[in-house]
C-alpha cells in the first residue's frame, strides 16, 4: 500500500511539474483573469464570470477544465500551479527542518553542557508557542517589512517567508528525538572507539553519528512534508501564506469557501487534492516506518493546525 | 477614513430618485406605517469602533448611533434629499447665526429628558464638545474652529473652560463663537459627535457602558464584540424625530456576512448591515427580492496612483492604467453592486458632471489593454516592478487580483500586497511604506465636493495619515480647491468643481472606477415594504423598523 | 524528587520570560509600526498623535516599554491598540467558547480513539484493521478549515441539521449549546481520532507480546480480564500523557482554525483577528497564555511521568 502511495505521491509532483504544459493546452496562465470573457457552451456565447459575478462550472475539455474562479481564471490551471507553490514550501520545508532539526539534535547530543543547555531552551520556547499562532504571528510580521539575517534577504510576500516560518516552527518535533537518539549513541561502543582512534568531535558526529540517524531521519521526512503542506494551507487559509494572485491550494480554498452556494468546486477541488497528497504522504510514511523503524517516535499528526 | 462607511452630508442629492428607482416600490418605509412592538435581532459584522458619541466614526456605529444621541440639530428621517433637511433635535429651534457668521446661538428644549430620567441641561452641550475635544476623538476637526477649542486641547485639561462656548442653565441658552466663519457649522451641531451626554458622563471611551442620552433608544446592553442592545425610552418626545416601533433591537457581532446572510434568510437574522456576499445574492435577488433592495452612495473607489515615484510620476504610465481599466469587470467582482464612473465627484453630490466623454472611454464599456501596452511603453516604464496594495474587506482581494494581472497584461511586473482593513489606510497613507499603487474608495464627511477633491490637495500631503495617497501636488489643483472652498454656497460654484474633477481625471491624478451600491436584507418577520426608510446620510433609520 | 519539580517550575518560567520577549520583539521590529499613528483615527492633529504616544509610552526605549506592556498585560490592565478594549476581559469573554470547544472535542477524541485503536488492535490483521487503519490515515490527512467550511454550509445551511456556526453560552440553554457545537467537535476530533487509535493499536499489540500478560493469561484470568486489568490499563498510560499535551495545545490556540471556521470567537480566534491588525497588547497576552497552558501541562506531565515511572533520569 505505501508503495501504490508512495507512486501517488510522485504523480503529483509530476502533474505539478508540468503544470505549464497544461497551462498551454487551455491557452492562459495561472494569473490570467477574464472576468467580462465569453466562451462557447454548446454553440453558444456564454460568461466566464456572470453579470453578478458568478463563475462558470467545470467545462471537462481543455479551456476552463474544471471551471472558472471568481476572477475568470482557470481553475484547472490555478490547481497545478498551485501544487507548484504547495509542493515547494512543504518539500522545501521539510528539508530545511530536517537540516537543522539534525544539527540542533547532533549538536546538543554529542557536545553536552551548555551547548545542550542553550540548545534544549531554544527548543522548549518555540514548543512552548502555540504552532499556529506562531506560524501566524511570523508571517504577518515578516509580511510587512521582509526580513534580513546577515547576507540572507527574506523579501516581504516571498515563498521563501513561509518556508521559513513552517520550518522553523517544527523543528522542536524532530530535533528533540533526534538528541534523545544521539544521547543514546554516544554511549556505544563503535562511538567511544572512534574517540578513542583520535577522531575529533566533527569527525564522530559525521562519520559515526549521521549514519545511524539516517533511519530516524527517512521515517519523519514524508511526515514532515506532509504536515508543511498542511501547516501552508493553513497560514495562506488565514491570509498569511502564499500571497495572491500566485495560486496555493490554502489560498485556494480561502477564496473558494467564499462561493460555496454558486461554485462549490471552487473549495472541494483543491482541498481534494491538498487531502489525497497529505494522505499519500502519511501513508508512504507509515510504511516506511514500519520498515526502517517499527518502534520509532515519529508519528502523523501530533500537534498539527 | 476611506475604509469608514461614514458619510454625512449635508445636501445628498438625487439618492430618493435612485433608491426609489432602484426597489420598484415607491415611497417606502413611510414613519406611520407599520406596527409597534417585539424584539429584531439583527447583525453588524464587527464589532462598532465606538459606542460613544464622542469617538463614533463610521457608519457601523453612526447607524445605530443616531436613534440614541440626538444632537442639537439633527436630519429629517425621510429618504432622499428630504432626509437632508436640517431640522431641530435637542435644540428649540434651528441656531439663530450673527450676521458675521461667527456666532451660533440655540436654546435647549424645555423639559427634555434623557434616557435615565435626567433632564437635559444646557451646559451638558460644553460637556460633550469638550469630551470629544479631550479624548482625541477622530470627529475634533470639526470643533476646531471654536474660539479656545485648540488651547483646551493642548492644555489636556477636561476641567478647563471652552472660551468659545457659553451655556446658561437657567434659560438654556447655548452661543457658540468661532474664530472664523464657517458655513457648514450648523452640520457639525447634527453630527453624532455633538450627540447631547450628560454632564457627569466621564472622560473615557464608554463603549462598554454607553452613557445615557436623548433619544428614541438607549443602549441597554453592551458586550464588546458580541452583541448591543437598543431599547425604546419611555416617553421620548422631540417632534419629527420618530419614536421608533419594535420594542428592542438586539445587535449581534458575526464577523462571516456568508452566515449572516443565510441567517436572514433562515429568519435568525432580521437584518443585516453589510451587503451580503457576491455568492448568495443572486439567491436572494431570485427568491427573495420582495426584501432585498440596493441603494446608490455618493461614494467613489478609484485606485492611487503615487506621483512621487516611479512608475506613476510618469502621465503616461497614469493614463495607460486609465485607458485599460475595466470598470464592468470590477462592478461583476461588485455582484452587480457598482456604478461605473470615471471622475471624483460622484453622482449625489453638487459639482458631479458626467463627463462627456470620459477622457479615457466609455467606463461602462471594455477597456483597451492593446493602446495601454503602447502607452506603457512609449513612457518607457515597461517591465517596471509595481506593488499594488489591498485590504481584506470583502471583494477587496479580488479586486487587487484584477488589477495586478491588469498591470501585468500592459507590462508591468506587477505583484499584489493584501493588509487588514484595520491597519490598510494607515500603511498606505505612511510616507515610508512608499505604496505605489493600490484600492482606496472614499465616503465624504459632508456631501461637499471637497470632501473629494481635498484628497488631492498637494498641500495637505502629510508624512503620516496621510488621504492623499497618490502625493498629487498639482499649484492649478491645490489654488483650485483653496479658492473655492471659501465660496460659501456651494451651488454658485459647483461648475467650477466640476472643472477641477476634469482636470484631476485627465491628467490620470487617480484612476477612478465607480460608486457602490449598499443594499437592505431583511427576513420574512418584518415588514419590509413599509418598514425600511433608507435615509441618505445614516444609512437603514432603526425608527423605521417594524415586525409584520 | 523535589530538586527535579523546582528545576522543572524554574525552567517553565524562563521559557515564558522568553516567549514574551520573542512575541514582543516580532511585532516591534516590523517597520510601518507606528500604533500611535494608527490610534489617532481619521485625521488626527501632530499634538493628538504626541499625546497618545506619550500616554502608550511608545517614545520609550524598547526595553522600557518591553516591562510597561508586561505589567499592563500580567496585571490584566492592558487595552487594544485599536478597539481600546481590555484584553483580559476580552480572554476571559472568549475563554468559555474555546473550553467549550476544547473539552468536548478531547473528551470525544479520546473515547472514540481509544474504542477505535482497541477495536483494531483485537482484530489486528484482520480485514476490519486495516479498514480502521484506512479510516484512520484519512482522518489525519484532513484539513480542519476545508473540512468545517464544509460541513458548516452543507450539514449546517444546506441541510439545515446544525447551527451554520455560532455559540450559545452553556448557561443559556444547555441543548443549544450543544446543538452548535457538534459540528466543530467532531470536525476538531477527527484529526485526533485518526492519531490516537492509531498509538493505541501498537500500544496495545506491544503490551500483548509482554511478559506479564503472558503470565496472567497462564494464571489463567480470563482474556477479558486480561485485557482490561493489564493490557488496557498500561497502554493508556502514554496515551493519557498525550492527551494532556494535546489539550493543552488546543486550549493555547490549536483550536485557532476551527474556531474561525465556524465563527465561535473563541480566545484562538479573537488572537488572529488582533495579529492581522499588529495588535500588540492582545497578541502577547494571549500567546503567554497560550505558552502559559503548554509549558504547564508539559511541566505536570514530566513530573507526574517521573513519578510514575522511576526509571527516568530527573536531569
Amino acid at each position: 500500500m505505501a508503495l501504490a502511495f508512495g507512486a501517488l505521491f510522485v504523480a503529483l509532483v509530476l502533474c505539478a511539474l508540468a503544470a505549464p504544459l497544461w497551462a498551454d493546452l487551455a491557452g492562459r496562465g495561472p494569473e490570467a483573469t477574464n472576468v467580462t470573457g465569453k466562451i462557447e457552451v454548446d454553440g453558444r456565447q456564454v460568461d466566464v464570470v456572470s453579470l453578478d459575478g458568478t463563475p462558470i462550472g467545470p467545462q471537462w475539455r481543455s479551456e476552463y477544465f474544471l471551471g472558472a474562479d471568481a476572477n475568470g481564471r482557470d481553475v484547472m490551471v490555478r490547481l497545478l500551479y498551485g501544487a507548484r507553490n504547495s509542493l515547494l514550501i512543504g518539500i522545501a520545508a521539510a528539508l530545511l527542518t530536517t537540516i537543522l532539526a539534525t544539527l540542533v539534535g547532533l549538536l546538543a547530543g554529542y557536545l553536552g553542557r551548555w551547548v545542550d543547555a542553550v540548545a534544549r531552551s531554544a527548543l522548549d520556547v518555540i514548543w512552548a508557542f502555540p504552532v499556529i499562532l506562531l506560524g501566524v504571528a511570523l508571517a504577518t510580521a515578516l509580511a510587512v517589512g521582509g526580513l534580513q539575517i546577515g547576507p540572507f534577504t527574506l523579501e516581504a510576500g516571498s515563498t521563501a517567508i513561509s518556508i521559513a516560518v513552517i520550518a522553523v516552527v517544527y523543528v522542536p518535533y524532530m530535533a528533540r528525538p533526534i538528541r534523545g537518539e544521539v544521547l543514546a549513541l554516544r554511549e556505544k561502543e563503535f562511538v567511544e572507539a572512534a574517540r578513542a582512534q583520535g577522531a575529533g568531535p566533527l569527525r564522530t558526529m559525521l562519520s559515526e553519528l549521521l549514519p545511524n540517524l539516517s533511519s530516524t531521519i527517512v521515517v519523519f521526512a514524508p511526515l514532515m512534508v506532509a504536515n508543511a503542506i498542511l501547516l501552508e494551507a493553513a497560514l495562506s487559509f488565514l491570509g498569511v501564506g502564499v500571497v495572491p494572485p500566485a495560486p496555493s491550494w490554502g489560498n485556494m480554498i480561502d477564496a473558494g469557501v467564499e462561493r460555496l452556494v454558486t461554485a462549490p468546486h471552487l473549495a472541494i477541488v483543491p482541498g481534494a487534492m491538498l487531502v489525497a497528497t497529505v494522505l499519500a504522504l502519511n501513508v508512504l510514511g507509515d510504511g516506511v516506518r514500519d520498515a526502517f523503524d517499527p518502534r520509532s517516535r515519529a508519528s502523523w499528526g501530533a500537534r498539527r493546525p | 477614513m476611506t475604509s469608514s462607511r461614514s458619510f454625512l452630508s449635508a445636501v445628498v442629492l438625487a439618492l430618493a430618485a435612485f433608491a426609489a428607482a432602484g426597489c420598484g416600490d415607491s415611497d417606502d418605509g413611510g414613519a406611520e406605517a407599520g406596527n409597534s412592538g417585539g424584539s429584531m435581532t439583527i447583525a453588524q459584522t464587527s464589532q462598532p469602533d465606538a459606542l460613544d458619541p464622542a469617538l463614533a466614526y463610521t457608519s457601523q456605529s453612526w447607524e445605530p448611533l443616531w436613534v440614541v444621541y440626538t444632537p442639537p440639530l439633527t436630519y429629517r428621517h425621510a429618504e432622499g434629499q428630504e432626509g437632508t433637511e436640517l431640522i431641530p433635535g435637542v435644540a428649540e429651534a434651528l441656531p439663530e447665526i450673527s450676521d458675521d457668521g461667527k456666532t451660533y446661538s440655540f436654546k435647549i428644549r424645555e423639559g427634555l429628558k434623557y434616557s435615565n430620567g435626567k433632564p437635559v441641561k444646557a451646559s451638558d452641550f460644553e460637556h460633550t464638545i469638550k469630551r470629544v475635544l479631550n479624548l482625541e476623538s477622530g470627529g475634533t476637526y470639526l470643533f476646531e474652529g471654536i474660539e479656545g477649542a485648540t488651547d483646551f486641547i493642548e492644555g489636556g485639561d477636561p476641567k478647563a473652560d471652552i472660551t468659545g462656548i457659553e451655556a446658561d442653565d437657567a434659560t438654556g441658552e447655548v452661543t457658540i463663537t468661532l474664530t472664523e466663519p464657517d458655513g457648514t457649522f450648523s452640520n457639525v451641531l447634527a453630527t453624532n459627535f455633538a450627540g447631547m451626554v450628560p454632564a457627569s458622563t466621564p472622560f473615557e471611551n464608554q463603549s462598554t457602558k454607553p452613557p445615557p442620552g436623548v433619544g428614541p433608544y438607549e443602549i441597554t446592553e453592551s458586550v464588546p464584540n458580541r452583541q448591543f442592545t437598543l431599547s425604546q425610552v419611555e416617553g421620548f418626545d422631540i417632534p419629527d424625530v420618530p419614536k421608533g416601533k419594535v420594542d428592542t433591537i438586539t445587535t449581534r457581532i458575526v464577523k462571516s456576512t456568508s452566515r449572516q446572510a443565510q441567517d436572514v434568510i433562515g429568519g435568525k437574522l432580521d437584518y443585516m448591515q453589510d451587503p451580503p456576499p457576491t455568492d448568495l445574492l443572486a439567491e436572494i435577488k431570485a427568491s427573495h427580492s420582495d426584501r432585498y433592495k440596493e441603494w446608490p452612495t455618493p461614494s467613489t473607489y478609484y485606485f492611487f496612483l503615487n506621483q512621487s515615484i516611479p512608475p506613476f510620476d510618469n502621465e503616461q504610465a497614469r493614463e495607460a492604467v486609465n485607458v485599460a481599466i475595466d470598470s464592468t469587470a470590477i462592478a461583476r467582482i461588485f455582484g452587480g453592486r457598482l456604478k461605473p464612473s470615471c471622475n471624483v465627484i460622484p453622482s449625489g453630490i453638487p459639482g458631479h458632471e458626467d463627463p462627456d466623454p470620459c477622457p479615457f472611454g466609455d467606463p461602462s464599456a471594455a477597456g483597451d489593454v492593446d493602446e495601454a501596452k503602447r502607452l506603457v511603453e512609449e513612457a518607457g516604464v515597461g517591465g517596471e516592478k509595481v506593488t499594488v496594495y489591498a485590504n481584506n474587506d470583502s471583494n477587496r482581494p479580488q479586486i487587487g487580483e484584477y488589477y495586478t494581472d491588469l498591470l501585468n497584461q500592459i507590462g508591468f511586473d506587477a505583484d499584489l500586497k493584501i493588509i487588514d482593513g484595520a491597519i490598510y489606510f494607515n500603511t498606505i497613507g505612511n510616507e515610508k511604506t512608499k505604496a505605489q499603487t493600490g484600492l482606496a474608495a472614499w465616503y465624504p464627511d459632508f456631501a461637499h465636493p471637497g470632501s473629494f477633491l481635498q484628497q488631492f490637495d498637494g498641500t495637505a500631503i502629510q508624512p503620516t495619515n496621510n488621504s492623499n495617497y497618490g502625493y498629487v501636488n498639482d499649484p492649478e489643483i491645490n489654488k483650485g480647491i483653496a479658492d473655492l472652498l471659501k465660496e460659501p454656497d456651494v451651488a454658485t460654484v459647483a461648475d467650477q468643481w466640476a472643472e477641477l474633477d476634469r482636470k484631476a481625471i485627465e491628467k490620470s491624478y487617480l484612476a477612478p472606477y465607480g460608486s457602490e451600491e449598499l443594499t437592505t436584507f431583511m427576513s420574512d418577520r418584518v415588514d419590509f415594504d413599509n418598514c425600511s426608510l433608507v435615509h441618505p446620510l445614516y444609512g437603514n433609520d432603526y425608527t423605521s423598523f417594524c415586525l409584520k | 524528587m523535589t530538586r527535579f519539580v523546582v528545576r522543572r517550575l524554574a525552567q517553565m518560567l524562563v521559557v515564558l520570560f522568553a516567549v514574551s520577549v520573542l512575541t514582543f520583539l516580532i511585532f516591534n521590529v516590523i517597520p510601518n509600526g507606528d500604533p500611535a499613528v494608527r490610534m489617532a483615527g481619521k485625521t488626527p492633529t501632530e499634538s493628538q498623535v504626541e499625546a497618545i504616544r506619550a500616554d502608550w509610552g511608545f517614545d520609550d526605549s524598547l526595553p522600557v516599554q518591553y516591562v510597561t506592556t508586561m505589567e499592563k498585560v500580567l496585571g490584566g490592565s492592558a487595552i487594544s491598540y485599536f478597539s481600546q478594549l481590555n484584553v483580559r476581559d476580552q480572554i476571559v469573554e472568549g475563554l468559555p467558547r474555546t473550553l467549550s470547544l476544547a473539552v468536548g472535542a478531547a473528551v470525544l477524541w479520546m473515547l472514540a480513539g481509544v474504542a477505535l485503536g482497541l477495536l483494531a488492535a483485537l482484530r489486528a490483521g484482520r480485514l476490519s484493521d486495516r479498514l480502521l487503519t484506512v479510516l484512520a490515515l484519512v482522518g489525519v490527512s484532513l484539513p480542519v478549515f476545508w473540512l468545517g467550511a464544509l460541513a458548516s454550509y452543507y450539514l449546517g445551511f444546506k441541510a439545515g441539521w446544525f447551527p451554520n456556526g455560532g455559540y450559545v453560552p452553556l448557561t443559556e440553554d444547555p441543548l443549544d449549546w450543544a446543538h452548535h457545537l457538534v459540528l466543530p467537535w467532531t470536525v476538531l476530533a477527527i484529526l485526533f481520532i485518526g492519531f490516537y487509535s492509531r498509538v493505541l493499536r501498537s500500544n496495545v499489540l506491544d503490551t500483548m507480546s509482554e511478559d506479564y500478560v503472558r503470565t496472567a493469561r497462564a494464571k489463567g484470568l480470563s482474556e477479558r480480564q486480561v485485557l482490561l486489568r493489564h493490557v488496557l490499563r498500561n497502554s493508556l498510560i502514554p496515551i493519557v500523557t498525550l492527551w494532556g499535551l494535546d489539550f493543552g495545545a488546543v486550549v493555547a490556540g490549536g483550536a485557532i482554525l476551527t474556531e474561525t471556521v465556524f465563527d465561535l470567537q473563541g480566545v484562538g480566534q479573537y488572537a488572529a483577528e488582533a495579529v492581522g491588525q499588529l495588535d500588540v497588547p492582545p497578541v502577547l497576552a494571549v500567546t503567554m497564555f497560550g505558552a502559559f497552558f503548554i509549558v504547564v501541562l508539559s511541566t505536570v506531565v514530566d513530573i507526574v511521568y517521573a513519578i510514575l515511572d522511576p526509571r527516568i533520569r530527573l536531569t
